[in-house]
């Protein structure tokens, strides 16, 4: 059991059991797969890492740089405008992917709603068998009480 | 009460010692991209950081307004702190975006995981139904054969 969790476990396309994970993912619509895809890529290391590195290298060629020309000097507002341009999108893009995990929680509710029923129809099952069972030892037991001993 | 005392060790529980195996996959057998991203939300979102935050804006503010200090490097209208601002928002949205992907990585397992304990539940609910209609075959059996020797036995005395 560990061992397909744990195949599956990095790997949102991977053949997925529960059907709300089915439904989410292998049936998810195109701008859905784009708005998965996009918190993905932005919610990443690679993504932090090159825009940090983006940032360094602007700076250092508006303050250092020689051979190019010092399109933004200190203090630097068009970096400013260009970070804010991305905080911009970053918010909405955290909002959809936000909402994405609040439709998957409404559909896991109402899968366990529906897995509820039939755990219920499953009891009440055993509970009439069960009675069924006692009623019949009853008998037996009068059975055995009518017999002379 | 009973409740509160089996989940409140539960919060104090450190790394590698998680029970439930979706813990253990997710925090105890996390990479280190994934350790330093889970470490990263935890500190963003922190009273700490906000405590912190909130002081460094101050001080900027008063050495770069007060007569007193000499020494002011982004005066008013606080050009460069507007940088620091957008710096911090700019790395914010992505490590959110990184904790939510993690949260919802979570969440997909756990559904895994609560896929296979479901249909191990279901097989035995039915091997559960099965063998108590086997019980109430033998006795039905029983009370069947008490029946006939009844039966037997009043026949013979008449």
């Amino acid at each position: 059991m560990a061992h397909r969790l744990r195949r599956t476990h990095r790997n949102p396309d991977a053949d997925h059991k529960h059907p709300v994970n089915q439904a989410h993912y292998e049936e998810a619509t195109t701008g859905e797969r784009v708005a998965d895809q996009l918190a993905a890529a932005v919610g990443s290391w690679p993504f932090i890492i090159s825009q940090s590195a983006l940032m360094v290298a602007w700076v250092y060629f508006n303050v250092w740089g020689i051979f190019v020309a010092h399109w933004d000097p200190y203090p630097f507002i068009l970096l400013n405008l260009v970070l804010s341009f991305q905080a911009t999108y970053a918010g909405p893009i955290v909002l959809l992917a936000g909402n994405r995990q609040s439709q998957k929680d409404r559909i896991t509710l109402e899968h366990a709603a529906d897995e509820s029923d039939k755990g219920e129809e499953h009891i009440t099952k055993i509970l009439t068998e069960i009675r069924k069972n006692t009623e019949l030892t009853l008998q037996i037991l009068r059975e055995l009480e009518a017999e002379p001993v | 009460m009973a409740a509160e005392s089996s989940v409140t060790p539960a919060r104090e529980r450190v790394a590698r010692q998680h029970k439930h195996p979706v813990n253990q996959l997710f925090h105890d057998e996390a990479t280190l991209g994934e350790r330093v991203a889970d470490k990263a939300a935890t500190g963003i979102g922190s009273w700490w950081f906000l405590g912190i935050q909130s002081v460094f804006i101050a001080f900027w503010i008063v050495l770069n307004t007060i007569e007193f200090f000499t020494h002011k490097w982004d005066v008013y209208p606080f050009i460069l702190l507007n940088l620091a601002f957008t710096i911090q928002a700019a790395f914010t949205g992505p490590v959110l975006l990184l904790s939510g992907n993690r949260q919802a990585q979570k969440d997909r397992l756990r559904l895994e995981h609560t896929a296979e304990v479901a249909e191990m539940a279901e097989k035995a609910t039915v091997e559960i139904l099965e063998e108590i209609e086997r019980n109430t075959e033998a006795t039905l059996q029983v009370l069947e054969h008490l029946k006939k020797r009844r039966t037997a036995r009043g026949g013979a005395q008449a």
